[in-house]
């Protein structure tokens, strides 16, 4: 029973339209010349080294402080696109495909490309691929900050335990049928509180200690778009087009994730990693729960803190029936349009797109960087620490899927995750699930 | 000229409650109640749409789904909470050793944040690890997986907020029972009655005014229910506990229809003024008894 309103929260809104009548408020103030700039993330995990990189930057314009706004996925959005109603958004905030369409549209994005010409930003240093993500109809409204891939994350302790190698994790393959040699290898990392494996004589799939493999993923990032790629799925018919995931291909995609958890008892059940409230996947491999994750490139470092040195590797991701495959995505930073600082904020960006600042980053092993020559610091950086990390580069060279384009993000990623969440649990069929998103998010596109 | 005096005074001394009564409720009533005939997406240009809004909201399955959930709530909050309250507040209403303590640690949940309370309860009621199903398998019963199985979690949810709330409920209702002047007890005693007669013939009566209280205030927050649902449950699994609050935090923040959510917003308004309205005719046709 909560005071909280729901009227006073609409109420709010109602406000916040008051507020953009009158003009923004000034709540980035600067006060005796010093200007402080909102920097808003969602990654807790990439906070610290870039927040140390800032500290330089802070150092080099003694006129600039710079506040960091974390708030994590689920809450990003719906905040940041409140702030954007209210004007009263941050200066310079993290980007991502699927809201930027619809953030170009309605003009609250600064267009870099003037101030680039100004200052002679050299622009060829970028992955072309990312860079052209943020440009639409000659307006650039990002430099890209980083990449990632989805990998296989693995303890390297229950490897061994299994009596696996590494290399066991190597050229594994997956169909809709009987799972292929991915599923008889999660069997084996999958172990009872009896100590017998998944497949063993008197395997009882109740009380099971460890899982072969944990899957977590708001949007499918992270599960089944890359199994849908694997399988032939496209997502939409083209982009900008129509949501097409009730096809054949798409459904056996959706189906084999629910198959690992339920038909073959190898994944850890939807009750403990079902977002939001399930804990992140370096937790589970973590705690042991788990022996291998499907996860993106920028949680290394988190595995890294859940996992004893040289705890854990990262391997492919297994091949589907017509190949292999990954989700590849890339973030950028932006610049509010309607900030009251854009000298500032501009001189936030260009360090934020640095090499300076994206070695620093790179070095520390949070991201993979935007600017292609920085990729070898990086995969350095983990080799140092004994991971190889190629397995990503690699995967972003071959076949990958991006997020997909289109107007009807806020309805997929909503309905998707509530929807999604039942069909792991078994409360839904693959098959309804994938019609009921369809259908729900064709008809939010006008 | 003193009455025109007084009148002043009282309206001076009134004026800040009033302004903020205006500003914060009023005012946004209105502005939310306009709204509901808008389309808008939060940033771009309203659009006005007349009445659209409520068109689809009526036809919308989504729309009743909360409606019941939210109703559904509200019928398994209000009388547990309100005849344990009762019962608490009769058992501390006596001279005991250790009374003061229990009566602390009764409203100590109610003192303590929805939020960080919601979070705590989704630790307790983890199927794996949770304290519940731990109690559960140490007895041999399977526990289900309580907030992701669509049959317990509205349940689960509610129970969290009896737990909050119903420390603050025997609260208003000790003070009404302390109220009831103890000759009439003794009288009735007297008079051979049983302790059932003394309940119904004595407490219950004259605890009416406390007990409308409680539930007026308690139902209209119960409509309202969010905070807990936001942190446990999200509204799912698959809308179970989609509760009307709830659905208008998602319609207007996350899916940035606000005009769609005032216009539900005005539902739930409308909804919560029906009942509050209807509990006032039921105890208003009521005696009350003064002894002061």
């Amino acid at each position: 029973m909560s005071r909280k309103i729901g009227l006073s929260m609409v109420a709010t809104a109602a406000l916040l339209a008051l507020a953009a009548c009158g003009g923004g408020s000034d709540d980035s103030g600067s006060s005796g010349g010093v200007v402080t700039l909102r920097y808003a993330m969602w990654d807790e995990v990439q906070k610290p080294p870039i927040e140390q990189s800032i500290r330089e930057f802070e150092k080099a314009h003694p006129n600039i402080k710079v506040q960091i706004e974390l708030n994590n996925w689920n809450d990003y959005w719906s905040k940041l696109q409140t702030q954007l109603a209210g004007r009263s958004a941050p200066d310079v905030f993290w980007d991502h495909v699927s809201y930027f369409p619809k953030f170009s549209k309605e003009g609250v994005l600064t267009d870099l490309a003037p101030l680039i010409a100004q200052d002679k930003v050299d622009t060829s240093v970028y992955d072309p691929k990312l860079a052209e993500g943020w440009k639409v109809d000659g307006k650039v409204y990002g430099l890209p900050k980083d990449w990632d891939t989805i990998g296989l994350f693995y303890s390297a302790k229950a490897l061994k335990d299994a009596g696996l190698t590494p290399a066991d994790l190597d050229g594994l393959t997956w169909n809709p049928a009987d799972g292929g040699t991915f599923v008889k290898t999660l069997q084996k990392l999958t172990v009872d509180e009896n100590g017998k494996r998944a497949g063993e004589p008197g395997f009882d799939p109740e009380k099971v200690k460890q899982y072969g493999l944990a899957m977590q993923a708001p949007t499918g990032q992270q599960d089944w778009w890359n199994f849908a790629l694997q399988n032939g799925c496209k997502l939409q018919d083209k982009p900008w087009g129509r949501w097409t995931i009730d096809q054949p291909a798409c459904v056996q995609a959706i189906q084999f994730v629910q198959d690992l958890r339920l038909k073959y008892h190898v994944a850890v059940p939807a009750t403990v990693t079902n977002p939001p409230n399930g804990p992140s996947l370096d937790q589970v491999v973590g705690r042991g729960e788990a022996a291998t994750a499907m996860d993106g490139s920028w949680m290394l470092r988190a595995f890294d803190t859940a996992l004893p040195d040289g705890g854990f590797g990262v391997a492919d991701l297994p091949a589907g029936p017509v190949g292999k495959g990954s989700v590849y995505n890339g973030l950028t930073e932006a610049i509010y349009a309607g900030t009251e600082h854009p000298k500032e904020a501009w001189e936030l960006l260009k360090w934020l797109a640095s090499e300076k600042h994206q070695k620093a980053v790179a070095q520390a092993g949070a991201v993979w960087p935007g600017i292609s020559a920085l990729n070898d610091v990086f995969a350095g950086a983990w080799k140092a620490k004994g991971v190889d990390v190629t397995g990503f580069k690699k995967a972003a060279e071959g076949t990958t899927m991006g997020y997909p384009l289109t107007e009807a993000a806020d309805t997929y990623n909503v309905k998707a995750l509530d929807i999604f969440n039942q069909v792991w649990l078994g409360q839904m069929t693959a098959q309804d699930a994938a019609k009921k998103i369809n259908d729900e998010a064709n008809a939010a596109i006008k | 000229m003193r009455h025109v005096r007084d009148t002043a005074e009282a309206y001076t001394l009134l004026a800040p409650s009033l302004i903020g009564f205006l500003l914060f409720l009023v005012a946004p009533i209105f502005g939310v109640a306009g709204l509901s005939l808008f389309d808008w997406n939060l940033m771009g240009a309203p659009s006005f749409v007349g009445l659209d809004n409520y068109r689809e909201l009526a036809a919308d399955p989504e729309v009743w789904r909360s409606l019941f959930n939210t109703v559904y709530y509200v019928l398994l909050n209000i009388p547990a909470q309100t005849v344990l309250a009762l019962l608490l507040a009769l058992a501390l209403n006596r001279r005991m050793r250790g009374g003061k303590v229990f009566r602390v640690a009764f409203v100590l949940p109610w003192m303590a944040m929805p939020v960080a309370l919601g979070i705590v309860w989704s630790w307790i009621f983890d199927p794996r690890y949770g304290a519940v199903n731990q109690v559960l398998g140490m007895a041999g019963i399977d526990g289900p997986n309580w907030l992701t199985d669509p049959a317990w979690a509205m349940p689960v949810i509610a129970s969290v907020n009896v737990w909050q709330y119903t420390g603050y409920t025997m609260l208003i209702l000790l003070a009404g029972l302390q109220a009831i002047p103890h000759q009439l007890y003794e009288a009735a005693a007297i008079d051979g009655t049983t302790p059932a007669q003394r309940f119904f013939m004595i407490t219950l009566p004259l605890l009416r005014p406390s007990l409308f209280f409680v539930l007026v205030t308690n139902t209209i927050g119960s409509f309202q229910v969010f905070d807990t649902v936001f942190v446990m449950t999200q509204g799912g699994p698959g809308g179970a506990t989609d509760v009307l609050n709830f659905h208008i935090y998602q319609q207007g923040f996350q899916l940035f229809r606000a005009g769609f959510a005032s216009a539900l917003a005005m539902v739930l308004f409308g909804l919560i003024l029906l009942v509050t309205a209807a509990q006032f005719l039921y105890f208003r046709k009521r005696t009350v008894y003064d002894f002061s």
